[in-house]
């Protein structure tokens, strides 16, 4: 069979062929429905009884089919986006379809609630459309080079999200209406949402069967399409217009379903789909499997008072698992090879000179945001008394903003070096929110776990999945591109826990989403002394073992070679890099991006050597945490915004700047 | 980090009664009150207590509405993250909190000593906890006349409404608020509404149990499960509900819908004490009575 030579020799003893495998699926979830639907069935025609008759019509039946069209959509919406951009983590989600039209609904309810009481879809589209044209402007000049498009999306996408979510909490009931409502929930009650998404299906597809020969050019590389002809540009652009629309269609009439785009084209070439035709049937029917499946389970868990799980966080929990078990098992995915190198990074001068003209700049700003603030009278620049009233509260979050983005900037210098890969970092690995994940857990012990345990519990969490990150990579020669799906995927799984869990709205709920949302706000004296020391302590052996963070990029056998302790050396650096992402986590929140941002513009500056990159990545996460706490206090004064948020905003479209300048990218 | 203690019932009786803070009945100038929390901005504002400061008050006058809050209180931001520095400023002799806000109290102490009550807590009915929050923050602000005037007040208030409610109006009966057009929260017994509905002689048609007075989203389908029911939304409703609701097949075929036994009541405050428990009975009583004559 042809999906077997796909697989590596040792994977060839698995009995269950892939079509059984998703037939088997398929079985599953249709039987999860047929029970469904036999529970509702109308056992006696009568008036009182009219009701049940109702839910299934209006309720169960069209909820199977939005759960199947939905998934087959964003399969197809998916697979288009990643044929075309020759990438294979394209997607709605990491391209930031979904967190443009999100933030395009978000901001129409605020400011034009008439927009959203009559055009939806028009919205959603026009934010994901101005969203994925953004990413490939800004990567235009790279040649839309996948690493890069990827950096941008995840960048636009955060930033989206951040704006809506500074939108929300400026605005509304913050404590639910972001997390909860339109977290990717199926429930229907009448069938427009599903004829919507049927129309765009069967438009979506016969597009496709129409493009399918210059569809097939388009997946070659730019040179070949142009020997043969084809109108590259314009035709992949009307592709990707098609897929966004498709996507953001989804979004409009059921909330972001994540994971379904990035995983279903994924599996199909897993499971042995290699024409671009096998994929456009494969990719579509899992997506579709994926998602009637999880959707059948999360009504089977869900009790009488609410369902306990969004189903957009459900196929995380479901696909998530599958795809880490498959991704290790195959020698390569059909894309090329997109590795990690790249021209090697600018030398800076005197790599000292500028490290000093950092600490500069770190210091002026954290002078600059203990005196400059707003007031009840305007701002004013605090001096004398004043200012030392002012600075027992300003202080302590200074110092943790700072010891956090600091942290945050190792943990980012030690997993890019042990991996060898520019795009890993804290966040993208999922290393933040694994930690949300261990916190969860112990709070599902107890909901007033005592801070010591929470931490325990987040510095476990960050640790297993840093460990799983590396062991999967490991497993075989893991190319760049493999381990940050790999690293999305778990991030993805470690949100589906802790989202569900805030769903519940029960008293972890309000613990999680405060972590979630990252805040120094009740920072103390105590906790900015307790972080320095922590990051004083954590970061000066890195600084003496630098001669690892040296060799290892260069491969394993290199570091053995010069007599490196190549395991013991890994764990200490990992051991390292979970506790400090998960102490900055618990004051700036997992999504800060600092960890990602702070090493690269290091790297961008020009320090080369480790010891001078860790220096300036520890400078410039601390400046750059500095700065967004003291503009998250200053933005809406009186309103104190997280931290997290505006590092994010801060950060992420520098970095977009960089790259689309085409400073080199290191490797 | 720290959390949020969530009391159980004797911990919090135990809470009201320790009040440590010494009596000021006596003292010439009142005290200046800063409150965390809405419910207790509210029954402070009942008492005729003006706080220098309490937070989100954009929202507030938007979702609570009742009672006015003057101009010269001044917005602290959000209830998660006060500003505390704007709080320094404008230095109160007391903060008011709910026991939601119990991780702030280290903060919160560095400037003004800390009053703690707890309405809400999972599986207690909340009125009761209200009417002590009320009488508590009447002791110790030197209003003990007045509290237990507002007290008695909405006790008669309340039974006044329930006796002029028509005989025959027994259905069961919702209290949701929407999240979208297909989802609901319920109100259930250990919330103010539910509470409250039950003073009214009313039976709660949501008997499940609930998280923390609020049920997770819930599907409306879930809505058929007691066809006799009628239907209180709690406003404010969410943009695109408007267009939505009245084409969504399910919640047109709904008893309560096709009986016009369904009403949208004003914002009230969903974690409120006595002056919200007030406003939701009287618009309730309002809209239940008209759908009786209706």
């Amino acid at each position: 069979m042809a999906d077997r030579a796909m697989t590596e020799p040792a994977a060839t003893g698995h009995a269950l062929s892939p079509i059984a495998l998703w037939g088997l699926l398929a079985g599953v979830a249709a039987l999860l429905f047929a029970w469904r639907v036999g529970m509702q069935w109308p056992t006696a025609p009568g008036d009182g009884i009219d009701l049940d008759r109702v839910i299934l019509f209006y309720s169960t039946l069209p909820r199977a089919a939005v759960a199947v069209l939905a998934g087959t959509v964003l399969g197809l919406s998916g697979l288009l986006l990643q044929h075309v951009l020759r990438n294979p983590l394209a997607e709605p989600s990491t391209l930031g379809i979904s967190a443009g039209a999100q933030l395009a609904m978000t901001a129409a309810s605020v400011y034009a609630p008439f927009l959203m009481g009559r055009s939806q879809g028009p919205v959603a589209f026009a934010g994901g459309i101005v969203a994925v044209l953004l990413v490939l402007s800004l990567t235009w000049r790279r040649g839309l080079e996948p690493v890069s498009v990827v950096l941008a999306g995840m960048m636009v996408a955060l930033t989206a999200s951040s704006i809506s979510a500074a939108l929300i909490l400026a605005n509304g009931d913050y404590l639910f209406s972001l997390f909860i409502w339109g977290g990717g929930s199926l429930v229907q009650q009448d069938w427009g949402p599903a004829i919507a998404l049927a129309v765009r299906l069967a438009i979506g597809v016969g597009a496709a069967l129409l493009l399918l020969r210059p569809l097939t050019i388009l997946g070659l590389d730019d040179a070949s399409a142009r020997g043969l002809g084809i109108a590259r540009h314009s035709s992949r652009f009307l592709v990707i217009a098609l897929a966004v629309w498709m996507a953001t269609t989804v979004v409009a009439e059921v909330g972001v379903i994540g994971f379904v785009g990035l995983a279903a084209p994924a599996l199909a070439t897993l499971s042995g789909a290699r024409t671009l035709r096998q994929k456009l049937l494969a990719a579509p029917l899992i997506g579709a499997i994926l998602l009637w499946l999880t959707d059948g389970l999360v009504q089977l868990a869900a009790g009488t008072g609410g369902e306990r799980i969004p189903t957009g966080a459900g196929t995380a929990l479901l696909g998530g698992p599958v795809l880490l078990w498959l991704l290790p098992r195959l020698r390569m995915l059909e894309w090329p090879d997109l590795g990690a190198h790249g021209a090697s990074p600018r030398k800076a001068g005197d790599p000292w000179l500028i490290i000093l003209l950092l600490l500069l700049a770190m210091l002026l700003a954290a002078w600059v945001a203990l005196v400059l603030g707003r007031g009840p009278a305007g701002w004013s620049v605090a001096g004398g008394e004043m200012l030392s009233d002012l600075a027992a509260w300003r202080a302590p979050r200074i110092g943790v903003a700072a010891a956090a983005g600091a942290m945050l900037a190792v943990a980012g210098v030690v997993i890019q070096r042990i991996t060898g890969n520019p795009l890993a970092s804290p966040e993208v690995l999922g290393v933040g929110t694994g930690a949300g994940a261990g916190l969860t857990a112990v709070l599902a012990f107890s909901a007033a776990a005592a801070p010591g345990w929470q931490f325990a519990g987040s510095v476990l969490g960050s640790l297993a999945v840093l460990i799983a990150m590396l062991a999967i990579g490991a497993r075989a020669k893991f190319g760049a591109e493999r381990l940050l799906l790999a690293g999305v995927t778990m991030s993805a799984l470690c949100s589906a826990v802790i989202t569900a869990t805030i769903a519940m709205g029960n008293a972890q709920s309000y613990v999680l989403l405060r972590w979630l949302s990252g805040s120094t706000s009740q920072a103390t004296g105590v906790d900015a002394w307790l972080m320095i020391a922590c990051l004083v302590l954590l970061t000066l052996p890195l600084f003496l073992a630098a001669r690892w963070l040296d060799i290892l990029p260069l491969g394993e056998n290199t570091a053995r070679g010069l007599g490196l302790p190549v395991a013991n050396g890994r764990l200490t650096l990992i051991v390292l890099a979970a506790i400090l992402t998960a102490l900055a986590a618990m004051f700036v929140g997992p999504l800060s991006f600092v960890g990602l941002i702070a090493p690269h513009l290091a790297r961008l500056v020009g320090f080369a050597r480790a010891r001078a990159h860790l220096a300036g990545a520890v400078l410039i996460g601390a400046l750059l945490m500095i700065v967004s706490d003291w503009l998250s206090r200053m933005a809406a004064f009186p309103y104190e915004l997280p931290a997290g948020l505006f590092a994010s905003l801060l950060g992420g479209p520098y970095l977009v700047h960089l790259l689309a300048k085409g400073v080199p990218r290191h490797g | 980090m720290a959390i949020i203690p969530f009391p159980n019932r004797r911990q919090v009786l135990a809470l009201a009664a320790a009040a440590l803070l010494p009596p000021v009945a006596a003292s010439a100038a009142p005290l200046r009150v800063a409150a965390i929390d809405w419910g207790m901005l509210e029954t402070l504002l009942a008492l005729g207590i003006e706080p220098v400061a309490a937070t989100e008050l954009i929202q507030f006058r938007k979702i609570a509405v009742e009672p006015t809050v003057p101009r010269s209180v001044a917005d602290l931001g959000l209830r998660g993250t006060p500003n505390y520095e704007l709080l320094r400023i404008v230095a109160p002799d007391l903060i008011v909190i709910s026991n939601f806000y119990e991780y702030q109290r280290p903060m919160l102490e560095r400037i003004a000593p800390v009053l703690a009550q707890a309405v809400y807590a999972p599986g207690v009915p909340p009125y009761p906890l209200a009417e002590a929050a009320a009488l508590t923050l009447g002791e110790e602000l030197g209003r003990q006349a007045e509290a237990k005037r507002y007290v008695d007040e909405t006790a008669v208030e309340i039974t006044r409404l329930r006796a002029a409610l028509p005989v025959g109006s027994g259905r069961p009966v919702f209290v949701i608020s929407l999240g979208d057009s297909r989802h609901f929260r319920a109100f259930g017994r250990d919330s103010m509404f539910g509470d409250v509905l039950q003073r009214l002689g009313m039976k709660n048609a949501w008997t499940d149990e609930t998280d923390y007075s609020a049920a997770a989203p819930v599907g409306l389908e879930a809505l058929a499960r007691v066809p006799d029911a009628s239907i209180l939304v709690v406003s404010p409703l969410p943009a695109d509900v408007g267009r939505s609701l009245p084409a969504n097949a399910l919640w047109n075929a709904l008893p309560a819908v096709r009986g016009a036994r369904v009403a949208v009541l004003e914002p009230i405050n969903h974690f409120g004490g006595l002056p919200s428990a007030r406003r939701f009975a009287r618009l309730a009583t309002a809209a239940l009575a008209g759908q009786a004559h209706g």
